[in-house]
């Protein structure tokens, strides 16, 4: 049994016994084939070779296998499990952030307030109209009626500035809007922490009397 | 034409296959557990025909069924870079190298030998009345263990050489190199 020396064309034979040619292709190793008795030969050998290899096979109970597999509705049923938990965390997560981050930021507030002497916040508590009313809430006691000297020079406790209304880290001193304002952020918030800390530079007795802590 | 053309051209039919195996693979992670048999039914026979070419003999239904559930178990990780057929022929190579490794710890014996495998053949020989088919046999068994495997993907599967190549874990060159010295062992064989 001798080897056609056109080894593209006996590359191909396996192509074309399992019908796996374009059709230009096929065409092409058909005509040879047809007047090459060697790839005659060797067409016919891998015809039997396919007949012999497949014979010889068991036949697999498929029914079998497939009882052995896993279920796919059991993996369907466990992620949809997951789902409420995984969302409970994350609420819980980003609740815990807004507390601690709101309390620490009205902790903050108030050590720069004696030092923000021309802080927009502050006049803004002055005239008693808040430049921005989601911004700014202004705190009055439901005894005593605030003077006129009295609101030109605010206490600190009156008056609650944060950028989320959270300054206060009381739930219960929010107004309604503030409260919506709140689940509209927590709506927003990404359930993984920043792991990385945002870089800072200190800067101490600066000369516009700052003592600003300042994002790099 | 190119060697890989000619595969690309040669792919047409095995892109649907392809297709049809992702719709498969996508409809079971869906839920449906039809999609499973329907995969088990496209693929079974293939592998139980790889086995017994690989040179396994007994339990070739268990093999096939432990190659399936590994499958099954990690199909989430298959991203379709191979074919689903050729990833289940990479995973039953795995599984039938880490059989024989166990088997030969355990009994410490020899590889089966050229005349052992000439008995089970004539065990066969009641069964396996033409003659070219019992000699075409005897030619495929005394291959290399490499060559069997390619001249099996290619021959009774139709693998292009690169599949062949990810399924036995060599380049898409060895395997055309592995099939042409196979085939000239086997014609060689016959003309004794």
């Amino acid at each position: 049994m001798n080897d056609c020396q056109n080894a593209k064309i006996r590359d191909q034979l396996p192509d074309l016994l399992h019908d796996r040619l374009g059709a230009d292709e096929r065409a092409a190793v058909l005509a040879h084939v047809e007047s090459c008795a060697d790839c005659r030969e060797e067409l016919e050998l891998l015809r039997a070779a396919r007949a012999m290899l497949q014979a010889q096979a068991p036949r697999v109970d498929v029914n079998w296998v497939v009882n052995a597999l896993p279920a796919a509705t059991q993996r369907a049923v466990t992620v949809q499990r997951r789902r409420p938990v995984w969302a409970d965390w994350r609420i819980a997560a980003a609740v815990t952030l807004l507390v601690a981050g709101g309390g620490s930021f009205a902790v903050l507030r108030q050590r720069q307030a004696p030092l923000a002497t021309s802080s927009a916040a502050v006049n803004t508590a002055q005239v008693g109209v808040p430049a921005h009313a989601d911004s700014v809430a202004v705190v009055k006691s439901p005894t005593v009626a605030p003077t006129p000297s009295e609101r030109t020079v605010p206490s600190r406790e009156n008056v609650v500035v944060s950028e989320a209304g959270l300054g206060s880290g009381r739930l219960g001193d929010l107004t309604e809007r503030q409260l919506a304002k709140l689940l509209e952020e927590m709506d927003q918030l990404q359930a993984t922490p920043i792991t990385d800390p945002e870089p800072v530079s200190l800067r101490v007795g600066g000369d516009d009397g700052s003592t600003g802590l300042e994002g790099a | 034409m190119s060697h890989a053309a000619h595969d690309a051209a040669g792919g047409a039919g095995r892109e649907s296959d392809d297709q049809v195996d992702a719709e498969l693979i996508a409809r079971w992670k869906a839920g449906d557990d039809r999609a499973a048999t329907a995969l088990v039914e496209r693929h079974a026979a293939a592998l139980a025909r790889f086995a017994v070419a690989s040179g396994e003999r007994s339990e070739v239904d268990e093999l096939v069924q432990d190659t399936f559930v590994r499958a099954f178990n990690s199909l989430g990780g298959f991203r379709g870079e191979s074919s689903f057929r050729t990833w289940l022929f990479t995973i039953e190579r795995r599984l039938l190298l880490d059989r024989r490794r166990a088997e030969k710890r355990r009994r410490d014996r020899h590889e089966v030998q050229e005349g052992d495998a000439a008995t089970e053949y004539d065990a066969l020989d009641s069964v396996v009345a033409d003659e070219t088919q019992r000699r075409l046999r005897a030619a495929v068994e005394r291959l290399s263990p490499t060559q069997r495997e390619v001249f099996s993907l290619r021959v009774a599967e139709g693998l292009s050489y690169k599949e062949i190549a990810e399924a036995v874990g060599t380049t898409e060159g060895a395997a055309r190199v592995h099939y042409h010295n196979a085939m000239r062992a086997v014609k060689e064989f016959l003309d004794e």
